[in-house]
């Protein structure tokens, strides 16, 4: 299995002096294409920064990341055009959808495929909204959705240019138990069918056994790396 | 997919809103610059349609529009005889308000001379020139008065022969046109009171001097009621027109440079005279409510902008995020005001055909207004985005991971 993304020895401090906050401590890891995995760990524990870090946002201080093999960051230096990076290869989910307010569910998804510039995005955003069960609603402004229909949208739009990378930042923190496990579900069968190296950061752990890895990390270090647990309420 | 466009869909209202009140105010900006430019043609029309080369004025004044200019009459005959001059006619200018049917009317009053002159060069929309030395009028069409109708002026009634389009003062007072001589009698017309009073002043002046006591039949004269003062004067003129042969000119500025009765000025000399003296004032205060408009405009364009690029700021920080290129998103804020100010534009020039022929001051649409209008909007709103922009362009991508 080739990585999508490999980190290599991240350190990330915020702040100066006495005051300095070290977020990321020498943090490795790989996310190999067609797995999906967790990133668990208290508030404060760095999973948003290593996200920010990984998504090519914010870059760390020192270490390296690779993008399918590739060097794109080392040492606070870039050697990419980012913003083309994450618009064609990389897909993301935030805790609330964070649908743009002011284009419809298939505008949404469409501008994201016409960033991307890999497909007709009309066409495209039709039918991942019908692989992602909510094309009845393509003309629905977000405000018009439900918190679960925005989430599918929301991956949809991830999904628009077929990318290498998603990272879900607490996606299903706004979600009931039953809407939560949908998502979870839907982001194995992306990494699954589609080939995607997905990394949720996520509290939940009703749905662990929806991941192929488990991170957990505290204090700015990822302090263990296990398989998910067995799956108990869908098949693979 | 244009993302202006889509955010505008959503705030319709606070953008018609907004062009509304832009068009408005370009539409006073645009009538400034026009009365201005009104205020140019109507001071330079009077100097215009009487195609003359030269203006002869009183010594040392800078009339007969400026300032007062009382000159001789034997001005006329003395310049028709130097060498070159072609034709030499006489010229008045006066102000006078009348009241005609219950509506008050400030007139300025052209002298003509004639025979030589009967209007022909005037820009008539109806009627004809003067026909008869006495008692026919040409009015400009913005007094409202009709051919055929008559105006008592002087206890004389003139008649309306001819009418004028925008035959206009630079203070916006409608002109009207009559021979010299009907000119110098409205001017000097003296009320039957003031004739007994001058009667009176002569007998007491006769009763204190030598001459009148040595010949007391002076009194009884001055007090007969058909005896009138003598004039000590021909009533002056305002100016002498000069048409000279084109060969000649500068011999025959020359000789009249040399009398000392009389100050020369070119046509163009004239209205640089009118423009820098009269309108002058009125074009500093014209620049002045045009730039405070302005800036005006500015500021709510800029304001509107900003706060609509604030309030879109998460979802700028998301397509960051995803990878839209920084000028896409620039644009979307440029295009918006872009927007703004061609309906502001194309509103405040519908208005302004519909407004601006019942102002009371004549609003004059030149080709430079209409090119410079539109491309000074198209600077004004692009400078106004430049908050908005920056704003954009300083928005970090990892925002829309914050929530």
């Amino acid at each position: 299995m080739t990585d999508a993304v490999r980190a290599v020895g991240l350190h990330k401090t915020y702040g100066r002096g006495p005051a300095a906050v070290v977020a990321l401590d020498d943090v490795s890891l790989a996310l190999g294409k067609g797995t999906v995995s967790a990133l668990l760990g208290p508030s404060g524990s760095g999973k948003s920064t290593l996200i920010k870090a990984l998504g090519f946002v914010s870059p760390a201080d020192r270490g390296e990341v690779l993008f399918e093999g590739r060097t794109v960051l080392k040492d606070g230096a870039h050697f990419a055009d980012l913003a083309k990076l994450r618009r064609q290869h990389l897909g993301f989910v935030f805790q609330k959808a964070n649908l743009t307010s002011f284009l419809t569910a298939r505008e949404n998804v469409e501008i994201a495929c016409e960033l991307g510039g890999k497909f007709d995005g009309r066409r495209r955003a039709r039918e991942l909204l019908r692989y992602l069960e909510v094309a009845n609603r393509e003309d629905a402004y977000p405000e018009m959705l439900s918190g679960g229909e925005q989430q599918r949208v929301a991956i949809a739009r991830a999904l628009a240019n077929e990318p290498s990378l998603i990272l879900a930042d607490e996606p299903t923190a706004a979600l009931d138990r039953v809407r939560s496990r949908t998502v979870m579900e839907l982001f194995r069968k992306v990494a699954h069918e589609r080939g995607a190296a997905v990394l949720v950061v996520t509290h939940d752990q009703r749905a662990l056994d929806v991941f192929d890895v488990i991170y957990e990390m505290e204090d700015g270090r990822i302090t263990h790396a296990r398989p998910g647990e067995p799956l108990t309420s869908m098949g693979a | 997919m244009n993302l202006a466009l889509r955010d505008l869909r959503r705030h319709v209202p606070r953008f018609a809103g907004t062009a509304a009140g832009l068009g408005l105010l370009l539409t006073v900006v645009i009538a400034m610059q026009g009365i201005y430019a009104g205020m140019v043609d109507d001071a330079t029309i009077l100097t215009r349609t009487m195609r003359a080369d030269l203006w002869i004025v009183q010594r040392d004044t800078r009339g007969p529009f400026a300032e007062g200019s009382r000159l001789d009459p034997t001005v006329e005959a003395r310049v028709a005889a130097v060498p070159g001059v072609r034709r030499a006619r006489p010229y008045t200018y006066q102000l006078i308000q009348r009241d005609h049917r219950g509506v008050v009317m400030r007139i300025a009053l052209v002298g003509l001379g004639w025979p030589d002159d009967r209007g022909q060069g005037l820009p008539l929309v109806r009627g004809r020139g003067l026909l008869q030395p006495h008692g026919e009028l040409i009015v400009d069409a913005s007094l409202g008065l009709a051919l055929g109708d008559t105006l008592t002026l002087a206890g004389e009634r003139y008649q309306i022969v001819g009418l004028t389009h925008d035959a206009l003062t630079s203070g916006g007072d409608s002109v009207a046109f009559m021979t010299v001589a009907d000119a110098q009698l409205v001017a000097y017309d003296q009320p039957a009171e003031a004739t007994v009073l001058e009667r009176a002043r002569i007998v007491e002046r006769l009763r204190l001097t030598d001459l009148g006591r040595s010949q007391p039949a002076l009194a009884e004269l001055a007090t007969d009621p058909r005896w009138r003062p003598p004039a000590l004067a021909s009533p002056p003129l305002a100016a002498v027109l000069v048409t000279v042969d084109p060969h000649r000119l500068a011999a025959v500025q020359d000789t009249l440079r040399r009398w000392g009765d009389v100050t020369i000025y070119t046509q163009a000399e004239e209205e640089d005279l009118l423009l820098g003296g009269v309108v002058q004032r009125a074009r500093m205060q014209i620049g002045l409510f045009t730039a405070i408009l302005t800036l005006t405009a500015a500021v709510i364009v800029m304001m509107v902008i900003y706060n609509l690029t604030l309030e879109k700021t998460h979802d700028l920080a998301v397509l960051k995020l995803m990878g839209a290129p920084r000028l896409r998103l620039a644009g979307v804020v440029l295009q918006q005001a872009w927007m703004l100010g061609v309906l502001g534009y194309l509103l405040a020039y519908v208005l302004g055909e519909l407004a601006y022929p019942s102002f009371p001051r004549r609003v004059v649409m030149t080709e430079t207004i209409r090119v410079v209008a539109p491309a000074a909007t198209f600077v004004m709103v692009t400078l106004a985005s430049m908050l908005g922009l920056r704003h954009v362009l300083r928005i970090d991508p990892a925002l829309a991971l914050e929530g």
